[in-house]
This record gives structure tokens, C-alpha cells and sequence, in this order.
């Protein structure tokens, strides 16, 4: 009977240890809403480095571009060509909506994965990429959806409507339902993937610390990249979906 | 997970021995635990008996090390929230927005303009190499001209200037043959002068020398 009292207490200590906050959130009060802190600090962090690190490379642009110029015109390049192969000719006006998304989604996940957030210690909950919440991937699906229904509207008005019953009109219902699941799956594949990769390598650390979770840290910086490339690309997709000309 | 986990074990035990009346959260009602409601036979009824009471030892032992424990702990376990939607949406809706346009206005037309001038300008500087080597084929064809008629022009003057000597040449020539005829005629005029004038002379001392002869010859 003494070997209770004991196991119990290493329990204790190990979940002390093991510190994994889940779904804790900083909660702060606005008005009469609930915001969680962590989510909206982190962005506001992530919004400094992408609009710092713009305005300083790109002023005097020179004909032969120094280094910073050069990768943020890489950066634009490999955006507009994004763009360009997802919606065709009529991208321009799209670069700016499909290079915004990217690069927040890009930095946020690599800010999450790569800036030493746990040094900032919050009373409740912990600092971790933006992009981890339900929330932030929710509020950067809609938009995707309220822009690819612009675009089909704003291009063929009201004849956009006649894309649901294209092939043919059986397939009414699973055209409707695909505006339902279309920012449904860009968000909750985005928050699953960063969610359960920060899980992952937060474990494997309260586990087994020292070199073992790197091999994690790098697939996880990995797929975060891809996931901002995959939601652009779709993004980008749909939007050229709706634009595409009479067949 | 892990939290969740301790959590809902955490939940279990307190329940049991510690109700807190601080706490609207819902909290498992499990209390089975202690007593289980099995119809069994007297030697398992025993088994089960021992075996529950060193479950309830446990449980009082943990139920006291918990309530050792401060009250905070208690108030801390929280349901995990992941699908927690609240301000934080729009919030985040608007925030992109407003990255969207700053980014445009800083990032993406600036630059954009200032690498599409540089292509225009490369490609503009590529097609006027290409042109100018149409001016300069021009320019050959020009200078060709201009050496054709240059040489035909000198042709000509020479020409010209031919005829004009070769018509001298001959007029000196023929004063000059001119002169020469007329020494000649008046040579031979001279000659001829001279051979009468000879004639004469001979013919007078032909006569003086026949005279002679004749004298000579016949005896006297």
C-alpha cells in the first residue's frame, strides 16, 4: 500500500512537467465579447514582421535589386505566378489578396514553429502560432469564399448562378454543398494541421526531450509551408474556378 | 490531451470527496467507483469487498493528498476549449484586411510596378539592338550609292578630259608636220635651185672642156 501514495505523486510531478495547454485560452473581455488574447497578439507580432520587413526592403529599389530586394521580388514573382497559372489572365487585380493570404499564412506557421514563444509567459494558456486557433482559420476562409463569389459575380453577373446546374442539374445539390465545404475544408485543414503538429512535437518534448523532436520540428516546418501554399493555391483555384470564361 | 485527460481524472476523484459549490462547470458524477453493484457469490463477495476497500483506501488517499491541495485547483481545470469561436473571428477577418491593403500599398504595387518598368525597359533596349542593325544595312546601301556615283563622275571628267588632250596632241601635230612639209618643200626647192645652177655651171664648162678637147685632140 505504500506504492500508491508514491505513484501518485510522480503523477503530480509528471504533470507538472508536462505542461500541455490545450484549448487553454487568454481570455480578454471587449465590450461584451470574450477575444483570446494569445491568438490576436501573436498575429499582431506576425503583421509587424511582414509589414517591417516590406517597407524596409523595397524602398530605393535599384535595377540590379541588393539581397532583400531581390528575395521579396522573388517572394512577388512566385505569387503572381501562382496567381496567373490558378486564374489566368485577369490575375492582376488578385495578386494582392493571394499573396496577403500566403504570406500571413506562411509567417504565422513558421512564427508558431520557429520564435521561441514560451519565454513569454502568459497567465493563462500559452503563446503559440495564430494560425492554431479555430477562429483565425475561420476568419481567413470566409473571406476566400465572400472573394471567389465576387469574382464569379462581378465577371458574368447573375449568369454565375448558371455554373450550379453545370454539367448537368442533378448535380444541383452537391454544387450547393460545395459552398458549404469549400471554406469548411480550408479552415479545418489548416487548424488541424498546425494544431496537431504543435501537439505532436509539445509531447515528444514533455517525453522525451534533447534531439528526438527535431526530426518533428522540421516536418513540421515542412507542412506548415505547404499548408500556406495549399490554401493560396485553392484560394487562387476557386477564384479562377468562377471566373472561368463560357465553355 | 494530456490536461484533458488529468482533467477528467482529477474531476473524478474531487467529486467524490470535495464538491465545490465555487464552480458552475459540470463536473462527472461517476461514484461507482466506490461501490460497485455486482450480484456475486460469498468468496467473491469477499474478494470484492477487500478489494473495494482497498479502492476506497485509495480513493481517501488521493482524495486527501488532493485536498491538501489549495482550492485553485480545483477552479483551474477547464474544459478544453478548441472550437471556442468568439470576437476573436472578426477580429482576425479584420486585421487581414487591413494587412491586405497596407501590403498593396507598401509591397505589392510598388515593387510590382518597379519590376514590370525594368522587363519594358529591358525588352525595349533588346529590340532597338535588333533595329539598328536594319540602319546600319541602310547605311551601307547609302555609302554604296554614293561611291557608284562618285566613280561615275570621275569616269566621266576623265573621259572628258581625254578627248580635250588627244584633240591638242593632234592639233600640235599637224601644225608641226605643217612646218616640217613646208622646210621640206623649200629644202627641195633649194636642191632643186642648186642643181640648175650646177647644171649651168657644168654646162659651161662642158662647153669650155670640149672646147679643150677638141683642141687637143685634133692636131693642129
Amino acid at each position: 500500500m505504500n506504492v500508491l501514495p508514491c505513484s501518485i505523486n510522480t503523477l503530480k510531478g509528471l504533470y507538472d512537467i508536462s505542461g500541455v495547454e490545450v484549448g487553454q485560452h487568454f481570455y480578454w473581455q471587449i465590450g461584451g465579447f470574450q477575444v483570446h488574447a494569445q491568438v490576436l497578439i501573436t498575429s499582431w507580432v506576425v503583421i509587424a514582421i511582414l509589414l517591417g520587413s516590406a517597407t524596409i526592403a523595397v524602398r530605393n529599389p535599384q535595377t540590379i535589386p541588393t539581397a532583400g530586394q531581390n528575395f521579396f521580388e522573388y517572394v512577388l514573382e512566385f505569387i503572381r505566378d501562382l496567381s496567373k497559372t490558378q486564374i489566368g489572365e485577369e490575375y492582376g487585380p488578385w495578386v494582392p489578396f493571394i499573396g496577403t493570404m500566403f504570406l500571413f499564412i506562411f509567417v504565422s506557421n513558421w512564427s508558431g514553429a520557429l520564435l521561441p514563444w514560451k519565454i513569454i509567459e502568459l497567465p493563462h494558456g500559452e503563446l503559440a502560432a495564430p494560425t492554431n486557433d479555430i477562429n483565425t482559420t475561420v476568419a481567413l476562409a470566409l473571406p476566400t469564399s465572400v472573394a471567389y463569389f465576387y469574382a464569379g459575380l462581378s465577371k458574368k453577373g447573375l449568369g454565375y448562378f448558371a455554373k450550379y446546374i453545370q454539367p448537368t442539374p442533378i448535380l444541383l445539390p452537391i454544387n450547393i454543398l460545395e459552398d458549404f465545404t469549400k471554406p469548411l475544408s480550408l479552415s479545418f485543414r489548416l487548424f488541424g494541421n498546425i494544431l496537431a503538429d504543435e501537439l505532436v512535437v509539445v509531447v515528444l518534448v514533455s517525453l522525451v526531450p534533447s534531439v528526438v523532436p527535431i526530426p518533428v520540428m522540421f516536418l513540421g516546418l515542412f507542412t506548415s509551408g505547404i499548408q500556406a501554399l495549399i490554401f493560396a493555391t485553392l484560394a487562387a483555384a476557386y477564384i479562377g474556378e468562377s471566373m472561368e470564361g463560357h465553355h | 490531451m494530456a490536461n484533458m485527460i488529468m482533467a477528467s481524472s482529477k474531476a473524478l476523484i474531487t467529486a467524490s470527496s470535495f464538491p465545490t459549490a465555487s464552480t458552475t462547470k459540470p463536473r462527472l458524477q461517476l461514484s461507482q467507483l466506490s461501490h460497485p453493484k455486482i450480484k456475486i457469490s460469498e468468496h467473491q463477495h469477499r474478494q470484492i469487498v477487500s478489494l473495494s476497500s482497498s479502492l476506497k483506501s485509495t480513493a481517501a488517499i488521493a482524495a486527501a493528498f488532493f485536498a491538501v491541495a489549495p482550492p485553485s485547483f480545483a477552479a483551474e481545470i477547464e474544459k478544453a476549449a478548441l472550437f471556442d469561436f468568439n470576437l476573436t473571428l472578426p477580429a482576425i477577418m479584420a486585421e487581414f484586411l487591413l494587412l491586405m491593403f497596407a501590403l498593396d500599398k507598401i509591397y505589392f504595387t510598388p515593387l510590382g510596378k518597379f519590376m514590370d518598368e525594368r522587363d519594358a525597359a529591358i525588352k525595349e533596349k533588346l529590340n532597338s539592338v535588333k533595329d539598328t542593325s536594319g540602319e546600319v544595312k541602310q547605311l551601307e546601301e547609302q555609302a554604296a550609292a554614293i561611291m557608284k556615283a562618285a566613280r561615275a563622275e570621275i569616269s566621266a571628267a576623265l573621259n572628258q578630259m581625254k578627248k580635250e588632250t588627244t584633240f591638242e596632241v593632234e592639233q600640235k601635230l599637224a601644225e608641226g608636220r605643217k612646218k616640217v612639209e613646208a622646210e621640206l618643200a623649200e629644202a627641195l626647192a633649194n636642191l632643186e635651185k642648186q642643181k640648175e645652177e650646177t647644171i649651168k655651171s657644168l654646162d659651161s664648162q662642158i662647153a669650155a672642156l670640149s672646147d679643150e678637147i677638141v683642141k687637143k685632140v685634133l692636131p693642129i
